[in-house]
């Protein structure tokens, strides 16, 4: 292999795939990136046997081939490397990286053990506007679990029919509930876990300027195609709980909120309410007339804050753990929301008042 | 030409005997048939005391399976299919809440 790229295409490659690297030490070579050097570019792919990653930079190619090397070691060296262009030149399973008089050798691995990124057998495709899934992947994933021997709750499901596009996810004490509405002119269904990791990365990797997302799928993998990048992905088996019996249909107490007031307040009590044997963060509010008050004291100290909103239904006294809370109110695009309780210990709901297609999900935590 | 005469002697053993398994079916359907008319006229039968009697014993011990789970939720057990019986770690579980409230 011979090739000559720029410092940016490199590290544009090592950033995008770098994910899919294996971060654990069971299988050295799935801690390797894979470079091939085919036609006018540089193809790089990682993967971790759940997750692969592919991804195309430009580059002029004087000899095809492919070499596969460390990916931490070559990671460091491409972000070590001046702004300049680099010459990659292989020999066997090591590469020699050449710019203005320089020149590293790295010892690589048997090209042959680098697993094949998998193609879908007969996929059934999909588009989507990346902006779009973007937006829904930030309003739902937080929600996830991430204990592994609940392995349905680490991941979201992705439902479509008809013209209903919807991603939800849940941890069993919260979950977030996005709908949108897609052409589907093939009538297209699916409905299938992916792993909240694959997800990440896509939010990540999605660009403002690509344009459409395409999504391909089967029983078992899902794979997405924007830009120059290809993630594949295994589907969680399992079956999702039902998610439309926990959303209570019926409250008590509907109280309106500015979302900045709420997130400020809750972020103050927050620290001065830190619970260090339950390990998490309790806030307690009291909702009473048109205002809430957020009153704490323990042993470092007392916070007393006051919201004030609008409200219909009965007074009431609630806790919530406020992780909880600052996580919706972080990715909720809304300035003000709808809070719908049902009791101290009933579920309670935030909606977007503005996009009713938003729902979120909160149990309260029992202190009173 | 002894060897076909063998399958074919086969084949019509075996159509003699999917006759009679036929046979057998017809019979124990028509068995099922009748006794399924009787059950109708005998469940027709019952009166309408009766019926309330038995709808209220089984609203009734619904309401005591009911109460029995939201005991058993309240000690810290979760009662929802997807964990039923494991212990409630780190909080409520919304499945279980949901359960309980559907009910």
């Amino acid at each position: 292999m011979k090739v000559h790229c720029s410092k940016d295409s490199l590290l544009t490659g090592v950033n995008t795939v770098q994910k899919a690297v294996s971060s654990k030490n069971t299988l050295p070579i799935l801690q390797s990136i894979s470079l091939k050097a085919e036609g006018q570019k540089l193809i790089f792919t990682a993967t971790d046997l759940e997750i692969g990653i592919r991804c195309e930079v430009p580059a002029q190619t004087e000899i095809e081939g492919t070499v596969v090397l460390p990916a931490k070691l070559f990671t460091d060296i491409v972000r070590k490397l001046p702004d300049t262009t680099i010459s990659l030149s292989s020999q066997e399973e090591s590469i020699h990286l050449f710019y203005y008089n320089s020149e590293i050798l790295l010892k690589g691995y048997d090209q042959d053990e680098f697993p094949l990124l998998p193609d879908l057998l007969d996929p059934t495709i999909f588009s989507l506007p990346t902006n779009l899934f973007r937006k829904m992947i930030h309003e739902t994933v937080f929600a996830c679990g991430s204990e592994e021997n609940r392995p349905v709750f680490s991941g979201l499901l992705l439902e479509i029919d008809h013209q209903n596009l919807r991603l939800i996810a849940t941890d069993t004490h919260r979950l977030a509930y996005r709908l949108a509405e897609i052409p589907n002119p093939d009538e297209i269904k699916f409905s299938g876990i992916i792993p909240s990791k694959t997800m990440s990365e896509i939010y990540r990797l999605l660009k403002e300027d690509d344009e459409t997302l395409a999504i391909r799928f089967n029983d078992a993998q899902v794979s997405f195609q924007f830009g120059s990048v290809h993630l594949i992905s295994r589907l969680i088996e399992g079956q999702f709980p039902n998610y439309k019996q926990v959303i209570p249909q019926t409250c008590e107490t509907k109280v309106y909120l500015s979302v900045r007031d709420f997130m400020e307040s809750v972020e103050r009590a927050s620290l001065l309410a830190r619970d260090s044997s339950a390990g998490a963060s309790i806030v307690r509010l009291s909702i009473k007339d048109n205002i809430i008050h957020l009153d704490h004291t323990t042993e470092i100290g007392r916070i007393a804050e006051q919201i004030y909103m609008e409200k219909e239904g009965n007074d009431l006294n609630i806790s919530f753990n406020s992780k909880f809370i600052l996580d919706v109110l972080r990715v909720i695009d809304a300035e003000e929301i709808l809070f719908e309780l049902s009791g101290p210990q009933g579920a309670a709901v935030i909606r977007n008042i503005q996009d009713r297609n938003y729902i979120y999900l909160l149990l309260p935590v029992r202190t009173y | 030409m002894s060897q076909l005469t063998q399958a074919i002697v086969e084949v019509l053993e075996r159509l003699k005997s999917l006759t009679e398994e036929m046979e057998r079916l017809k019979r124990y359907v028509t068995a099922l048939e009748e006794e399924n008319i009787r059950l109708k006229r005998e469940l027709c039968a019952i009166p309408e005391q009766e019926t309330e009697r038995v709808q209220q014993n089984a609203e009734r011990l619904q309401g005591v399976g009911h109460e029995n789970l939201a005991k058993l939720y309240q000690e810290g057990f979760h009662v929802c299919h997807l964990h039923f019986g494991q212990p409630l770690e780190a909080g409520d579980c919304l499945f279980c809440t949901a359960f309980l409230r559907k009910d």
